[in-house]
């Protein structure tokens, strides 16, 4: 898989901040579960990428969602959070060499791997976003089940992406 | 000196991400000024453009539901309209057509959060002000809480700043609307009288004491009655008439009163 180019990144940040703010922000399952896909944006960020410019990326794709979704400072702190851990989380499913450019997906991690790779990752960013909504923090059982659904309906947006990408994409080499 | 600024820049991404998050924070809690986060985040005209969008997405994919809701609620003017015509009360229907009543639709609207919002595609351009009652079909949805020129934003019945007077239909039992988050179709009416006879399945209806709501308008339905704390009310869990993660078209509605009233509130408040 090829890391995208800086024109392609920004096209698939518009898309996917307005596909959150004008469809995905609306669905809310039990009052409590919404998907926050706008995450694959971060999730796919590739190991070529500088720490500084994962960390802005993600700035800037969280504050757009804010913007437009009435949240100043909501997605933008957690998009952070989840950008600053990023490549390590990827190193605890797939062990990189230095000078490989690895594109995280099932066609590169291998289905199981990846499958954890999205539940740790989406966790931890629902756990941040979650925990700022919800604040002066009360009722720790609900807020608990907003993390737990919101991160599974989630991670099946994003393989249900990973899924068509590598249908309509070239075959890839597995790492493992 | 040359190493720590090789550690500096080596680690400059931990600089950025304390100085990023740190701004984020100053943006999440900053904005604690309720009605200028509400105006910057959706009553500017780049936002209303772009939730206007939204709403238009999702109005397609909601057509056939809120046609036969509007064709409810014709039928039901229309037998009022004929009610009116044969009507004697000629005071009565010079009250109302001295009321204003406008029709707008929701661009964005929240649920999940303690303090929600909506915004409407109509503004003080259209005769929209503060203060005045918002309803659908259905019943009460909120108040008008600030203005733009073209988008106004209201705030429903599930925000904690909310209070809206209503009482038991069919009785003088009354009391407030609040709701303190959580269940978003569920909301309590607090301080009613503790005599009052409130019994699950009841209507709550609003007061129309106060120049929000005319008398009447749907609220909810009691769902359980309890002792307040301090032993002299009752509190009342009601579960909402309308359902607030469904909302399209929505009236808001300016009851003119006697100037005189407004003459005797204003002597009170001096």
């Amino acid at each position: 898989m090829e890391p995208l180019s800086f024109m392609r990144r920004l096209g698939l940040m518009l898309g996917l901040v307005l596909l959150q703010v004008l469809i995905l922000n609306r669905i809310a399952l039990f009052g409590y579960v919404t998907p926050l896909f706008y995450i694959w944006m971060i999730v796919r960020f590739d190991s070529s990428m500088s720490r500084n410019s994962v960390l802005l990326w993600a700035f800037f794709t969280g504050l757009l969602v804010d913007l437009f979704g009435g949240t100043p400072g909501l997605n933008a702190a957690s998009a952070t959070f989840l950008a600053m851990f990023q490549p390590g989380m990827v190193k605890v499913f797939v062990p990189l060499d230095r000078h490989e450019i690895f594109v995280p997906g099932s066609s590169t991690m291998g289905n199981r791997a990846f499958w954890g790779y999205l539940l740790l990752t989406t966790a931890l960013h629902h756990t941040v976003y979650f925990i700022l909504l919800s604040i002066p923090l009360g009722d720790w059982s609900v807020l608990a089940l907003k993390v737990v659904f919101s991160t599974l309906l989630t991670v099946v947006f994003m393989y249900a992406a990973d899924y068509s990408a590598v249908k309509k994409g070239p075959k890839s080499v597995m790492v493992r | 000196m040359r190493s720590l600024l090789d550690f500096i820049v080596r680690h400059s991404y931990v600089f950025l991400f304390v100085l990023l998050e740190t701004l984020s924070l100053i943006f999440l809690f900053g904005f604690n000024d309720r009605q200028k986060e509400a105006y910057l985040t959706s009553a500017n005209s780049v936002s209303g453009t772009l939730l206007e969008w939204r709403s238009g997405i999702e109005r397609y994919f909601g057509l056939n539901k809120e046609n036969a809701t509007l064709v409810e609620e014709n039928s039901r003017l229309r037998d009022l309209l004929y009610q009116y015509v044969d009507s004697q009360y000629v005071q009565t229907a010079r009250e109302l057509s001295s009321d204003r009543t406008v029709a707008a639709r929701v661009i964005d609207n929240s649920i999940r959060k303690d303090n929600n919002y909506i915004t409407i595609d109509k503004g003080s351009l259209d005769g929209v002000a503060k203060g005045m009652g918002v309803y659908n079909p259905d019943g009460v949805v909120g108040v008008v809480m600030l203005t733009g020129k073209r988008y106004s934003i209201v705030m429903p019945v599930l925000n904690s700043n909310t209070s809206i007077s209503c009482k038991v239909k069919g009785s003088d039992s009354f009391g407030f609307l609040e709701w303190q988050g959580g269940d978003p179709y569920k909301a309590h009416i607090v301080d009613m009288p503790y005599h009052s006879s409130v019994q699950r399945g009841d209507t709550i209806v609003t007061t129309g004491f106060s120049s929000v709501f005319p008398e009447g308008i749907p609220v909810g339905v009691v769902s359980g009655v309890e002792h307040s704390r301090n032993g002299y009310t009752l509190k009342v869990q009601v579960t909402l008439a309308v359902d607030m993660s469904d909302l399209n078209w929505i009236y808001v509605h300016s009851l003119v009163r006697d100037p005189e009233i407004d003459k005797l509130y204003e002597q009170i408040k001096n």
